[in-house]
Formats: structure tokens, sequence, C-alpha cells
């Protein structure tokens, strides 16, 4: 019993080690496998350059430095991998001498405000929203509007982002275009400060919603309808429990179960949606730190950021395992 | 179980037809040919849709308009105004964009390749998920462990952002390159859902059926297990090729993906680029969006309907 | 006094086909304290007919027309009147239900207590001390409340799990309880302790009972009145005595009649002399000290034996559920390696062979399954399965001919079953169709794992009467294996007895089952429920003894050899 469940947290950090592993080696790697090399491109720029671009010869010495390229490639990799596992991405080269890592930090809570915010919302919604069209109780008009919402499934969140923004703030101006609170205040600990933070999260939490709440509504809906057959919801029924009870303690409790692994199987994809949202949004997340990075071919952000974000998909992933046995007792018990 | 309906049916007296609506029998019928199934065959009439949208606009629509000052700037579809006031011409009717592409030229290039990048990563992704998941299931052992393990990694990883790295590195790509590294994102999925189907399968009563008949390894993978997969592959195929689009478009807004190739991601990219939203020109991003959303709609329609015909559960008398 | 009145009621399932009339003018009523069996093939409207009482139908069933009458509700007492929410406070506390699935039945993800408390809390409301009405609903069916009400459902045994059922079943003494086959999943000697339990507990609370079954054997054992059920209608009603002894319908004779009896008449036709199979120098069939370790569980214990195929002979395997028999099985066809020893099919290690020596074997050792609704690849029709071994072992002969001779062979019309998908034909022809198969292949040996325990009761005879056809007319020797000892006393040459992967008794069916020696056997004998109502089938009390004679035998039981056939040689010790 102890040994199945140590076995499992051992199985599950293995498996956090190596993806982050894994993600740090490719982000290294691929940049090598160009026939162009985008350091040595963005080095050649400033060389060339020469003194129109500020401070390019710090950066350049920077560059030569942190990626040791006159070093053999096994102490390259040496010097990333003992870096990247520090936090240390070196220094910003748009943002000369900003060191990356501060970028990130500064970047990290709004993103993972808006995904935690948007992530619950939309599993507690789309998985209700399943169970619902699978109730036998559940009222005729529900029954026929849920259906015609999943609509929106499957569809990426820029759309949805596009056409919520279109709508609610270009049309109507009920919500902010983009930022992450209003320029007006400052950003302290104060309601109106909280209040804007809130009222311009509203619509990029929103457009995460829409389009991802249809695919937990229809995976629950399966799930429910084997659920629904099962022996023990026929005696909870027999038992004479009450309709809503069984619902949530007899069907629901058991039909999420899956759907809990389903989510740190998910991760990856929602954080990805949530980068363009961002982007859209001018979120000043992880999303608009990476578009930026791209268009100014900022190359130590755009490969630190990339790193954080897999390392806290991840890290959410390897969460939401270690929380599972606690609701599935078979786990639980090495059962 | 206790499933008085299953049990009843076979061995009773034979059904009589009468009290039945018109309108029920209909459904019924319905209900004994899976696949003849309204929301498969409406998903595949709008992906045909798409599909005939590149064909006859090829035809019927001069292709060259998507270059940069081929018509007029900033014209509104026809019968509307753009914000000068000025009346949409019928030379473009969809309307043109700041840089004087035809919209509606872009939508006849760029819809069909959106559908191209998604359907060759899903496939490719499909080939490696299929070889995978039966090696995995069919082997076991440490190969299983390494492939399963592999594929928990893999799943983790969002594929975006390692595309981004991959752009950023190498600068311009060709559509088929994009498919190509979707498809080394997109092969996990199927590999643990056939995995999971062979270890069922492996253990069912018509595999050891097989194994007693003296079949190859090559018969029981291909010939007992494989049909009865189809319904899944089909519906991990299409759900590979929503994922896929979905990625292409992702990296095409940020500004990535093939540059000189329009796709609808990058006709949206360059609306937002060129601050459309605030300029009110609607169907510089309005179109690719509905477009997109049509496609989308196609391949979730088929879906659910693929979704019913392997689990008739799902399916409603 | 009456507690449950059901008058002409009818019930309709409409399905692709059109309407089923599942139920068809049944009237019966059920009296205080008095247990009623509904007895029935599947699809004979029992579980439905019972369940309508409860207001529970499966989608898309309906009553139709017709009366259910609970007498202890006020005013009207029609069950069928009522509004959902007055149905709801029916449920457990007026009439209860016992389901089928026990594996299946507690809700996983809480703990036992807790699916008592909940029960009590929606038709009580928050009743104090909710720990002693748990408490008090365990102790009653003989469970220790400290212990298995903290436990949750996967922890328990099947046993377990249905006598908790049970508990929750009586908690609020009901007037009625309706048990849907609450046994079928179980052990005989588990069977016979869940049942007393049942039968100790409606006693106490002087419920009515209705059990629902297939066996008549169990009925004769549990009820005090029968009722037949055939296609929906009722055949027969009437007190247990009467119907067992003097059955009047033809269906009701022929339900008696195919439950086998130790020591009565044989359901087979005798034979001429088989047919010889080829003589051979060295065994058949040989197990040389074959065991079998999973993990810290082992399934079976070194074992050997030896079979001469010369003379055909049928070898049953007796024993219950995790006694090593399937285990045996598997090891005998090749599809688990042994962890130590050698099985040997005509001297050559079967584990050791190379592709064209495993062909051949595979040619000449065929089985029979228990499950006939799995054996068929659902995407290709029934011929596939006969046809594809033919053709790959390279048999001589016409295909279709062959084929349609095999199915003749074994009472199936060709022009009937051939040519169909699986879901088209049911278990029995399913079962008969795999038969046939193994006939085309005619090989030298057959394992029968289960063949018959997932096949109606009225099939489950001539299924057997073909495997036993495959001995005596075309010499094929055949190893049985089995849980059903009355049955293995019929078709088998030799018996030997299976408990925790040892041999506990080994010998001719007549001295094992017909005169047991070992305490397991006894045991196993004495759980049996036979259609004999002059037979003590024993109360609570001896079900429980019998669970203390179990844990003496323990892990390391002793082997009684009761005697040899030619033939056939036990490795001893």
């Amino acid at each position: 019993m102890e040994n199945t469940f140590a076995r499992y947290l051992f199985n599950r950090f293995f498996t956090l080690f190596l993806t982050v592993f894994i993600a740090a080696t490719l982000i290294w790697i691929i940049p090598r496998l160009s026939p162009v090399n985008p350091i040595d491109a963005m080095l050649g720029r400033m060389a060339s350059g020469g003194g129109t671009i500020e401070n390019s010869g710090a950066i350049m010495e920077q560059l030569m430095e942190r990626f040791g390229f006159n070093d053999p490639w096994y102490v390259q990799y040496w010097l990333y991998i003992r870096n990247t596992l520090t936090f240390d991405f070196g220094l910003s080269t748009s943002s000369f001498p900003t060191p990356v890592a501060q970028m990130i930090g500064d970047a990290l809570p709004w993103t993972i405000g808006l995904m935690m915010v948007a992530l619950i919302i939309t599993f507690i919604i789309g998985n209700l929203l399943g169970a619902l069209m699978v109730w036998e109780h559940t009222p005729r008009p529900w029954k026929a509007v849920i259906p015609a919402m999943m609509v929106f499934t499957s569809m990426p969140p820029i759309l949805s982002g596009l056409l919520l923004m279109y709508i609610f703030s270009s049309t109507l101006p009920w919500f902010p275009l983009n930022g992450a609170y209003s320029i007006r205040v400052e950003p302290e600990l104060s309601l109106s400060f909280i209040g804007s933070v809130i009222h311009h999260g509203v619509l990029p939490a929103m457009s995460i919603v829409v389009v991802t709440f249809g695919f937990w509504a229809l995976g629950m809906r399966g799930l429910m309808i084997t659920v629904q057959g099962e022996d023990y919801t026929v005696l909870a029924k027999a038992k004479g429990l009450k309709k809503r009870y069984i619902l949530y303690k007899y069907m629901i409790r058991n039909a999420i179960l899956p759907q809990i692994t389903a989510f740190a199987l998910k991760i990856g994809m929602l954080v990805a949606g949530q980068v363009l949202v961002e982007r859209i949004f001018a979120y000043p997340g992880m999303g608009k730190l990476l578009y930026d990075a791209i268009l100014t071919q900022d190359y130590p952000v755009i490969q630190g950021v990339s790193f954080v974000i897999i390392l806290m998909t991840a890290l959410a992933v390897f969460l939401v395992d270690l929380l599972y046995p606690l609701i599935d007792p078979r786990i639980r018990l090495g059962g | 179980m206790s499933d008085p309906t299953n049990a009843a049916a076979p061995e009773t007296a034979a059904p009589d037809m009468a009290g039945l609506t018109k309108r029920q029998l209909k459904r019924m019928k319905r209900f004994d040919n899976p696949w003849n199934n309204p929301k498969l065959i409406w998903g595949i009439t709008l992906l045909m849709g798409i599909i005939a949208l590149g064909i006859f606009g090829r035809i019927f629509w001069d292709t060259d308009l998507v270059f940069t000052g081929a018509v007029l700037p900033s014209q509104a579809p026809v019968g509307f105004e753009n914000l000068r006031g000025q009346v949409g011409l019928a030379s473009s009717p969809l309307g043109t964009d700041v840089a004087g592409k035809d919209l509606l030229a872009l939508l006849i290039v760029g819809a069909p390749n959106s559908l191209y990048v998604g359907v060759l990563a899903s496939l490719i992704g499909m080939s490696l998920g299929i070889f995978l998941g039966f090696t995995a299931g069919y082997t076991g052992g440490r190969v299983d462990d390494v492939i399963r393990v592999g594929s928990d990694v893999m799943i983790t990883i969002p594929p975006l952002l390692i595309l981004v790295v991959v752009q950023a590195s190498f600068g311009d790509i060709t559509l088929t390159m994009m498919s190509l590294l979707i498809a080394a994102f997109v092969w996990q999925s199927p590999t643990r859902l056939i995995r999971a189907q062979v270890l069922s399968m492996r253990e069912s009563g018509y595999v050891q059926m097989a194994r007693l008949s003296g079949a190859s390894d090559r018969h029981i993978m291909f010939r007992e297990m494989l049909p009865n997969l189809v319904p899944y592959l089909f519906g991990s195929f299409i759900a590979n090729v929503t994922t896929s689009i979905v990625t292409a478009v992702g990296l095409e807004v940020l500004g990535l993906g093939p540059q000189r190739v329009p796709t609808l991601g990058r006709v949206i990219y360059d609306a937002i680029d060129s601050a459309a939203l605030t300029r009110d020109m609607w169907w510089w991003w309005g179109f690719p969006t509905i477009l997109l959303m049509v496609m989308f709609i196609g391949l979730l329609l088929i879906n659910l309907g693929l979704d019913e015909v392997s689990n008739p559960r799902l399916r409603r008398l | 006094m009456s507690v449950l009145d059901i008058k002409n009621i009818h019930i309709d399932f409409p399905t692709s086909k059109g309407v089923v009339h599942a139920v068809t003018d049944v009237t019966l009523s059920v009296e205080k304290g008095r247990r009623i069996g509904f007895i029935g093939e599947s699809g004979s409207g029992k579980t439905t007919t019972a369940l309508a009482a409860m207001r529970m139908l499966a989608n898309p069933g309906f009553v139709a027309s017709g009366e259910v009458h609970l007498n202890s509700l006020e005013g009207d007492t029609n069950v069928l009147h009522l509004d959902e929410e007055g149905m709801r406070r029916v449920r457990l506390r007026k009439i209860s239900y016992i389901p089928q699935g026990a594996m299946n039945s507690l809700n996983p993800v809480m703990r036992v207590e807790a699916q008592i408390w909940d029960a009590v809390v929606a038709h009580e409301g928050a009743v104090e001390d909710l720990q002693a009405r748990s408490d008090t609903a365990l102790e009653g069916v003989g469970l220790d409340p400290k212990v298995v009400g903290r436990l949750y459902p996967h922890e328990l045994s099947g046993g377990m799990k249905q006598r908790v059922c049970i508990a929750i079943g009586t908690c609020l003494t009901p007037d009625l309880i309706i048990a849907d086959e609450p046994t079928s999943a179980l052990d005989v000697i588990t069977q016979r302790h869940v049942m007393q339990t049942l039968r100790e507990m409606q006693a106490k609370i002087g419920a009515g009972l209705i059990l629902i079954g297939h066996d008549m054997g169990l009925m004769a054992q549990s009820v005090d009145d029968i009722a037949v059920l055939k296609k929906g209608v009722l055949v027969e009603f009437g007190p247990v005595r009467q119907i067992i002894e003097n059955p009047e319908h033809p269906y009701t004779k022929e339900l008696i009649s195919s439950v086998p009896l130790v020591g009565g008449e044989s359901f087979l036709h005798a034979q001429a002399a088989p047919p010889k199979g080829e003589k051979l120098d060295v065994p058949l069939l040989e197990l040389d000290g074959v065991s079998k370790v999973y993990g810290s569980v082992t399934a079976l214990h070194p074992m050997s034996f030896a079979l001469d195929g010369e003379e055909p002979k049928i070898i049953s395997i007796v024993g219950q559920s995790g006694s090593g028999k399937s285990t045996m099985g598997s090891l005998m066809l090749g599809f688990n390696d042994p962890t130590a020893g050698a099985v040997r099919f005509k001297g050559d290690d079967i584990n050791r062979m190379t592709a064209g020596e495993r062909l051949e074997f595979r040619k000449q050792v065929q089985a029979v399954f228990q499950d006939p609704y799995a054996c068929f690849n659902p995407f290709y029709r029934v011929n596939h399965a006969l046809k594809f071994p033919f053709e790959n072992f390279g048999m001589q002969g016409d295909v279709e001919v062959e084929m349609h001779k095999a199915c003749e062979a074994v009472g199936l019309d060709p022009s009937l079953v051939l040519g169909r998908y699986p879901h088209q034909l049911s278990g029995g022809q399913r079962q008969r169709l795999i038969v046939a198969r193994a006939l085309m292949l005619s090989p030298k040996l057959l394992i029968a794992d289960e063949p018959v325990s997932m096949v109606d009761a009225s099939l489950r005879a001539t299924i057997l009467a073909n495997i036993h056809d495959l001995k005596d007319k075309h010499g094929i020797s055949i190893i049985y294996i089995t849980h059903d000892l009355a049955t293995a006393y019929h078709v088998s040459d030799y018996v030997m007895v299976l408990y925790h992967g040892h041999v506990v008794e080994a010998g001719p069916p007549k001295e094992v089952i017909g005169d047991p020696q070992h305490a397991y056997t006894r045991l196993l004998i004495d759980s049996i429920p036979w259609p004999d109502l002059d037979r003590d089938w024993g109360d609570a009390g001896d079900a429980r003894a019998a669970l203390d004679v179990l844990a003496e035998i323990g892990g390391t039981p002793e082997t009684v050899y009761r005697g040899d056939i030619p033939g056939f040689t036990l490795g001893q010790g």
C-alpha cells in the first residue's frame, strides 16, 4: 500500500523532471539546427550596425560570454542547463540591460492570475453544463440551449477574443480594449486598482472560457452517460435519495475523476491559447512579453519565456497528479 | 447489469409496429444505420464548402489579387461604407485591406491552406500514433514504458512555444514544414488512445481466438484489431485536424508561420497589426474569422457524429 | 395481508424494431413476510415486473396499463399515481431493492457507512446518532462496523459488498424487499452465506421478499412461492412444493430439468466405444512441476500430471474464482509462461517451439472460452471465426462444406447462422458455433474454460452434450474447467478440485463428487442449491460455520487422492 503510493509519487516526479529537461534541451538544440543561428544573426546585425544600436558593444560582449561560443558544444550545453535551472536567462537585448528573469518575474503574476481564474471558471461551468446535458431532471429549456452553446467549442481563443473585443469593447464600450489595469490608477493595493484589474480581466478571461468550456462539457457528457448506467446510480435512486444529491454525490463526483486527469493533459493546449489571448488584449503577461520579443528578435527573452511557460505547465500537471489521490480513494490506498 | 432493455429485446415476442408515429419510425430507422448521422453529414457538408471555395474560387476569381497594391486599399465590402464614406466596389466584393490586397482572393487562397496544414499534420501525427500505439500496446515491457513516458512528457509541452522557438531560429518556413513541425506535437493523444484500446483488445475473446487459430502478430494487429479501431481513429484524426489548425492559426496570429503564403491566420495578424479594430475595418478580420469558425464547427460536428457512431449510448431514440 | 398487489400490468418498450411487450397482463400479490421467487430466462420480464413496483423501469420502458398497489400507503394505494417526491419516499422506506451487480452497486468514492447514512438522512432528515444506525445495520448482516464501516467499496470482497447492500436494503425496515439475482456474481459458498443473511434479515423485519433469479435450485432453497415468467407472461404461479414436484407448464418442467443434479440421471446419451486417438510413446499433454506466480500471489502451486491421448477422456478441473483453474487453462494453451516447470505437448515444451511447431500445436489444441459474446470479432461475419483457422492451418476439404457439416453436427441450421454478424445471434448460438469451429479443426485436445456459465440454463445441457460428442464421436480429449460440480460429475472421467492453486481432491467423479472426503469439496457440494425441498441447505449459522471451515483449510491444504483411471496420472506429493 505504502509502496504503491510511493511508486506513484516517484513516477509523477520523474515525468515532471523529464518534461522540464526535454523542454530545456529542445530549446537549446533547435536554434543550433538552424542554418542561420539567431544569435549569430544578431551578432552580425550588431557588428554591421555598429554604433546605430545603443549598447551594441555591451550586448555583443554579454552574448559571447553567455553562450560561450568559443567553447565546445558540451560546455555550452552545460552552461545553458546550469543557467536555466537557476532561472538565469541572461539580459534582454531589446531592453538592455534588464535581466530576462526580472521581466518574466513582472509578467508572471498576471499570466498566472488570469489563467487560474479562466481555467477554474471554465472547468466548473463546462462540467456542470455537461452534466446537465445528461441529467434526466434538467429543465427542458436548458436541454435545448446547452447543445447550441457547443458551437463555440474548438475555436481558437484568439477568434473569440476578437469577437468579444469587437462587441464589448469597440462597438459597446463596456470593457477596456487592452492592458491589465487603467493607466489612471496607481498599481497599489486599493479598491480602485483591484476594480480596474477585474474590469480589464473580464474580456481576456471570457474569451478563454467561451471557447474551452465546451471541451469539458462534451467530455463530461460522455462520462455522465456511462455513470448514469452504473449500478451505483441505479441503487442510489432505489435508495430514495434526493435527485440533486444523486447528481452531485453519485454522478458528478464519479464522472469528474477522468475529467481531472484530462485537465492535466489539456493544460499545455490551454496555456498556448492564453498566450495568444494576451497578445490580442495587450495583457502584460507572458504572452505579450513573448510577442514583443518575437517582434524585436529578442532571443534570450523568447528562450526564457518558453522555458518558464513549459515549466509552469509541467508543474501544474504535477500538482493535479498529486491532488488526484485525495479525491479518488482507489489510488490513495493503492487499490 | 440490470438493464431490462437489453435483456428484453432479443428473446421476447415479435415487436409490433402499431402505435408509432411516422416521425418515430423515421428516427428509429436512422438509429439502425449509425453512419446516417445528421451531425456527420452537416459537418462534412461544411468542410466540402470550404474546399469548394478553394476550387471554384480559383476558376472564377483572380488569385493574383492577393498581392500588395493589386486593388484600391481600405475598401469596404459591396453595400457598406468605410470610415472615409467610400462605398464598396464590385471589383472587390468583400473589401480590401490597407495594403490593397483583395479579401476574397485572400480567402480563396488562404482557407484551403489552413485546411491543408491541419490535414497534413494530423495525417502524419496519426500515422506516428498508430505505429507507436500498436508497438507499445502489443509489445509491452520496456518499449511500452518508453513510449508511454515519452507521450506523457510530450503531451505536457505546449506545442506553440516550441514552434515559436523554431520559428524564431529558422525565420521563414513553408506550409509543409509548418505541418511537419505541428505533427511532432499531435501524435501523443492517438498513441495513448490506441495503446489503451490495444491493451484491452489483447485480452479480448476474439484476439485469443485468432491466436488459437495460429494467426501471426501482423494478422492480429491489422486484421482483427485495426478494423474495430476505425471509428476511434477517425474521431482522433478529426480532433487532431482541429488541434493542428488551432496551433497553426495561433502561430500565424503571432506573426510567425509562412511569411509569403496567404493563410487565414496571417490575414488576421495583419488586421490586428494595422489596428483594423479601431479603424472599424470589420471585414478585414471578420471574414477570415467566419471562415475559420465554419471550419471548426464542421470539424466539431463530424467529431460529435463519429462519437455517436462509435458509442451507441450517445445516440438518442 | 398482502403487502403488494400487481393487477393486470402491461409494460412496453419502444425499440427500433417496434414496440416490445416486455410484460403482458401479469397479476400477483406478495403477502407480508412471504418470499416469492420470480423465475425465468433473460428477457422473460421478471426484473421488469419487479422494477415497475418501484417505478424504476429503464428507458424507454413504461407501464402501458394495470395497477400496482402498495397497501401500506394512505389513501390511494396505487404507486403509479404517486408524484415524484411521493415515489422517492416509498423507495427504500417501503420497498427496497438489492441489486444484481454486487461489484458495482456501491459508490466507489464513499465510505460504506456514509452510504447507509445518506439513505437514512434522505428519509428521516437529520437524525442524531447516525453512527449507531449504520453500526446496527452492518452488525445485522454479520459485518464488523468498526472495520467495514470505514472502508471503501473496492476494499471489500464480492460477498461483503452484497451484504452491505442487504444492510442498506433493510436499514429502514421496508414492507417489501426486491432482490434482483443478488448472488449471480458470487461463488456457491458465498452465495449460500449471502442468501441466508438475506433470509435472516427479511424474517427479522417481517418484510415480503421478491427474489428474482433463473436458478430453480436457488429458488427451491430460498422462497415460499414461485412465479414462472416466459416472454413477459406469467405461465405458472404457486407454492414452491407444488411447482417443483408437480409442475404443470412445460416451460416450468424444462427449467427444473435443466438443473443438473449430482447423482441424478445423466443428460448425456450413452455412446458406443469412442474412436481411439493415435498411440504415442509420450503423453499427449504433460504438466511437469508447473507453477505460476503473479507478483506476491501464487496462482498455481507446482503441479504435475500426464494425459495419454489414446483413449479420449474428459478431465475436469473444478474450483471457485481465484482457485487457479483459469490460470491452468491459459498455461496449457501457451498464452502464459509458467513461472517454473514445463508444459509439454506430445513431448515438446510448448513455450520453446519454433514458429512451424507452434502452428502445428495450435492446430491440435483448441479451446472454448467462457464468454460467447467476446469470441467473435464484431467487425466480421461469424464465418470469419470458422473460416480463418481452417484456411490458416491449410486443412483439406472445402471450407463451405465443412462449415455446414460442423454447424449441423452441433444442431445449428447453417442457413440461419452463417453469413450473419455476431450481434445478430444469441449467446447459445454463438457458443455452439465455437464448438462447431473446434469440430471443424478436429484437434487432439480441447480446453473448455467455463463453456456454459454465461449461457441460459435451458441451453447448457445441449452445449455440454455437443462438447461431450466431441469426445465420443470424434475422439478429442477434453480438459473441462468449471465451477459447477454437478456438470463435472456427469461429463468427466476424472475430476480435480482446486483450492488456492492446490489440488485438494482428485479421482473419478463418482468418488470425488459423489462421496467427497476433503472438507473443502464437502463444503462446495453442501453449498450447491438443488431443486430438492427436503434437502436442508442450512441456516445462516451453518453458512458462517462453513466460512470457519474455509479459514481452517488455510493456504496449504493436503491433497486427498481418490483413485486413478487408466491413461491419466496426477503427480503425487
